[in-house]
């Protein structure tokens, strides 16, 4: 018996992880009960009139427009954030892709406030290239939807990029060798072969950036502040007292809505992760 | 198999290099490694540009000097780090114990530990804000009479206040969960406690003398993603309405433009470093072993 | 399908500083299965991967049939290949694993199904049409990889060392299978290997190669017996370097004089390369040689004789003669009269 002196504590180790458990049920747990029970009351009854009233107005055209963009930035950074990682990985220097990667894992990180920052000085009205290009005289503004997808692409790119070089790494040189020799060209291999067997990390990618842009508020709020109707920006000003009388709740409704897009978004994930992992072993 | 006939081909001199494709490759290769280049660096460029060029003044790095003497500076920086280590003692405390016992003696409780330590993933940090913002509010409310209503109060003392660290650790979960299971596979940790269980040792011994050193990159690892959240956290902060690093640089950029564009290039600068000297040390690690 | 003559033709590659392949000239006849044997880095792999279009000879031509592919890109060449491992492509079934060759010629779904469920049969695994590569043993997923790569009716069969990754038992059997289904197909083979077993037990000729070059090729029985240099009999079963002298043709070992085979050395002290069983042991107990260790492998057993200048030597004698000659036996020492080869002293000690 070679687990003798680990089973006979076996019957207690599993205390060891009560106190995690607990921690999150309690700074964890009661907020999200509290955000669905507020949800769902108003003035001290029940009622789905915060649901009701934050899917429409300016609250429905604040989520569409969280949804939009983190899409927009999701599918437009895979897919710039995929090229990169494949020009990376097929390079022959190895010291250049040691830097990218490390700068990846930098500027993945590189959000918030300071992100908002280095963009504003660049691009924003008195910004050093706006300047110095004379794009201010052309009606140039960074602080509007494009603007925005462009300085998010800026964490997201990178963030692709460690998603995708394991996977791009994974695709063995053999498959493709195979795949010639059995009369396949470059395009008809990426078709058959490799487009398919990247495709879940490749989701998996977009699902991540999804969520990060749409979770996304400091960078919004230094650019835009309400310029941009998102919904993170909608449920920061209701939770500073910016709502009628009584209607304090629809906060915690919007914060439900984001709750729901963001968890179908990751049901997709978890999934084609697992599948992934299975090819690519 | 007609397709072997050499007259289909055009009839190559020896002299010729391999086949084109590899050439065009390198150039589109080339130019999609120019155009990230420019995306990536000219922001950081101008960043810096924007700091140190003042007009009529020149170009100077007194933006630089201002940080250190600039109203508030070193009473937030102090705040952020000290609740960055608070957080990093708090999340190892409660997921190191917690992910050792489900490996080595409850392997049922794995999924569910993966997931409630995934779970914050979901949850955007402003809709966790409004959550506990709620709780805050409601809390004197109900409970004014008991002894939860003073630790409510405590927990919200601006000159250190715990319940950032609180939802700072659970925001962390996820990071440190990966980072730590991914360094428990790498060890074999069973292995490891058994050979020490049979040779005498005592678990506290084991934990501090066995695991921890074997565990050092990891924990390096998911310590530095704590921190790395913990100092540019700033939603809850905000909305919480607590004067962290992050809030105050928002808060000069009002006043002191340059100063707060400077201070977003020095804290990337930092992370850098700490990534660099991270990632150096695990390859010490590694090779070391 | 009638098998192809394949010649190389003074190939050269070099990458960077390492010279894989230094001017190789080789001709498969049609029909045989060619091994190519040599250790790691001798280049075998390399021509190959030359054949099949992996890779470009900086000189050199590679003809099938009498007709330069040497700048046929590797899709339009007309050789199937199995790798060495895990080249199964993941995100497809068996059975379009086996048809991907169809399916890139956009033949129609009926016949792909049809010629796969054929080649499935051919390779023995005539149910596993559904699976996925992951659900399958490494036997089997090279059983597949190889019903793939027959799947467009090549004219050469090319193999990179595609038993390496597998148990030793499957080894044996799938060596064994493919030898059946080349003979019946009667296609042209080219086997990489650095196992020299493998290749003397399946191939009709093998190919031994050094340093980008051939060493010597010969059927199996002509190269263990009559290896044309000391490095093919290293290479090509185990050699007794036994210390000797050189006088004329003749050379003195252990007291008795052999012809010498092949080139004679300047120097008069040699190595006689002999091996184990031509060396031949009696139980005398006023002998000078004495059994060391003794290993016994059912027909023969391979022993270990300390000879009378103190140096080793493995002989192999019948099983049954095992137990006369247990570790301690003295015994009498003497070698097989016939040609021998020999090499410059260097190291004196015996072989692998």
């Amino acid at each position: 018996m070679a687990n003798a002196p680990l089973s006979k504590n076996r019957s207690k180790s599993w205390l060891a992880a009560v106190p995690l458990l607990a921690f999150v049920a309690l700074v964890f747990g009661v907020p999200l009960v509290v955000i669905l029970g507020g949800t769902f009351t108003r003035g001290g009854a029940v009622s789905t009139a915060n649901v009701t009233e934050s899917v429409q107005g300016a609250y429905l055209t604040a989520l569409l427009g969280s949804v939009k963009l983190s899409a927009l930035v999701a599918v437009v950074g895979a897919v710039l954030g995929t090229f990169l990682a494949q020009a990376v990985v097929t390079s022959r220097f190895r010291a250049l892709r040691e830097a990218v990667l490390t700068a990846s894992g930098v500027l993945s990180n590189f959000g918030g406030v300071p992100l908002a920052f280095a963009w504003i000085a660049t691009l924003g009205n008195s910004g050093v290239i706006t300047t110095s290009l004379g794009f201010d005289a052309r009606g140039w503004s960074l602080y509007n939807f494009w603007g925005l997808a462009l300085v998010y692409l800026y964490f997201s790119i990178p963030l692709m990029v460690l998603v995708v070089v394991p996977a791009l790494d994974g695709l063995r040189p053999q498959w493709r060798e195979a795949a010639q020799n059995n009369g396949a060209s470059a395009w008809q291999f990426w078709r058959y072969v490799g487009i398919p067997v990247l495709t879940p990390t490749l989701l998996g990618g977009v699902v991540l950036l999804f969520g990060g842009s749409f979770a996304a508020y400091a960078t919004a709020q230094a650019m835009v502040g309400s310029a941009v109707p998102l919904v993170t920006l909608q449920i920061a000003n209701a939770l500073s007292g910016n709502v009628l009388i009584g209607h304090e709740n629809v906060a915690l409704a919007l914060s439900l809505d984001m709750i729901v897009v963001a968890g179908l978004v990751m049901a997709v994930y978890l999934p084609l992760q697992r599948r992934s992992a299975r090819w690519l072993r | 198999m007609a397709a072997l006939s050499p007259q289909t081909l055009p009839a190559a001199t020896k002299a010729t290099p391999a086949p084109g494709r590899p050439h065009r490759i390198r150039v589109w290769r080339g130019a999609i490694l120019l155009v990230a280049a420019v995306y990536f660096l000219v922001p950081l460029i101008a960043s810096f540009a924007f700091t140190v060029k003042t007009p009529g003044k020149g170009v100077t790095l007194d933006a630089y000097g201002q940080i250190f003497s600039a109203e508030g500076f070193g009473r937030a920086l102090l705040l952020s780090l000290g609740l960055g280590v608070a957080t990093i003692a708090v999340v190892l405390l409660l997921t190191l114990p917690a992910m050792l016992a489900v490996r080595l003696s409850v392997p049922r409780l794995r999924p569910i530990l993966e997931v409630v330590c995934t779970l914050p993933l979901v949850v955007p940090p402003i809709t966790f804000v409004a959550g506990i913002s709620k709780v805050l509010q409601w809390g004197p409310d109900y409970l004014a009479s008991t002894p939860f209503y003073q630790t409510i109060i405590s927990i919200q003392n601006p000159d250190f206040p715990v319940v950032l660290v609180l939802t700072y650790v659970v925001l962390a979960l996820p990071f440190v969960y990966r980072a730590l299971d991914a360094g428990l596979s790498a060890i074999d940790a069973r292995t490891l406690v058994e050979a020490a269980r049979n040779l005498g040792a005592s678990w506290p011994h084991l934990l501090l003398r066995v695991i921890v050193p074997n565990l050092r990159a990891a924990l390096a690892n998911a310590s530095f993603l704590t921190l790395a959240l913990v100092l540019g956290e700033f939603t809850i902060a905000r909305l919480l309405s607590f004067q962290t690093f992050p809030v105050w640089i928002y808060t000069i950029s009002g006043s002191q433009a340059q100063v707060s564009v400077a201070v977003s290039v020095f804290s990337l600068l930092i992370t850098w470093l700490l990534l660099l000297a991270l990632s150096s040390a695990g390859a010490r690690q590694r090779s070391g072993k | 399908m009638n098998g192809a003559r394949v010649e190389f033709r003074g190939l050269r590659r070099r990458f960077g500083n390492t010279v894989a392949l230094d001017g190789l000239d080789l001709t498969a006849e049609p029909g045989e299965l060619l091994a190519l044997l040599g250790p790691s880095g001798c280049g075998k792999t390399t021509a190959l991967r030359c054949l099949a279009g992996f890779e470009h000879p900086d000189e050199g031509e590679i003809l099938v049939d009498g007709s330069d592919i040497t700048r046929v890109p590797a899709n339009r060449r007309d050789a199937g290949m199995v790798f060495q491992s895990y080249s199964l492509f993941p995100n497809l079934n068996v059975k379009d694993n086996v048809a991907f060759g169809l399916r890139v010629r956009k033949a129609p779904t009926a016949r792909r199904h049809a010629r796969a469920q054929e080649l499935l049969e051919l390779v023995g695994l005539p149910s596993i049409g559904e699976r996925y590569p992951h659900q399958l043993s490494g036997g089997q997923q090279q059983r597949v990889a190889l019903a793939r790569a027959l799947a467009l009716e090549p004219r050469v069969l090319l193999l990179d060392e595609p038993l390496s990754a597998l148990d030793a038992k499957v080894r044996v059997n799938l060596r064994e299978e493919i030898r059946r289904l080349q003979l019946s197909l009667g296609i042209t083979t080219i086997f990489v290997t650095h196992d020299q077993e493998e290749a003397l037990s399946v191939a009709d000729r093998v190919a031994v190669l050094r340093a980008g070059r051939l060493e010597q090729v010969a059927d199996p029985a002509t190269l263990y017996d009559r290896p044309a240099t000391p490095f093919v009999a290293e290479f090509v079963g185990t050699m007794n370097h036994l210390p000797g002298r050189v006088s004329g043709d003749k050379v003195t070992v252990l007291g008795q004089e052999l012809p010498v085979e092949g080139p004679v050395p300047d120097s008069a002290d040699v190595n006689v390369l002999i091996r184990p069983e031509a060396v031949l042991l009696t139980p005398d107990e006023d002998g000078d040689g004495k059994v060391l260790v003794s290993s016994f492998r059912g027909s023969t057993a391979r022993l270990r004789v300390q000879l009378p200048d103190g140096s080793e030597a493995l002989a192999d004698v019948p099983g049954h003669h095992s137990v006369r000659l247990a570790p301690g036996t003295a015994v009498r020492v003497a070698l097989v009269e016939r040609p021998v080869l020999v090499s410059v002293a260097s190291s004196g000690e015996h072989g692998r």
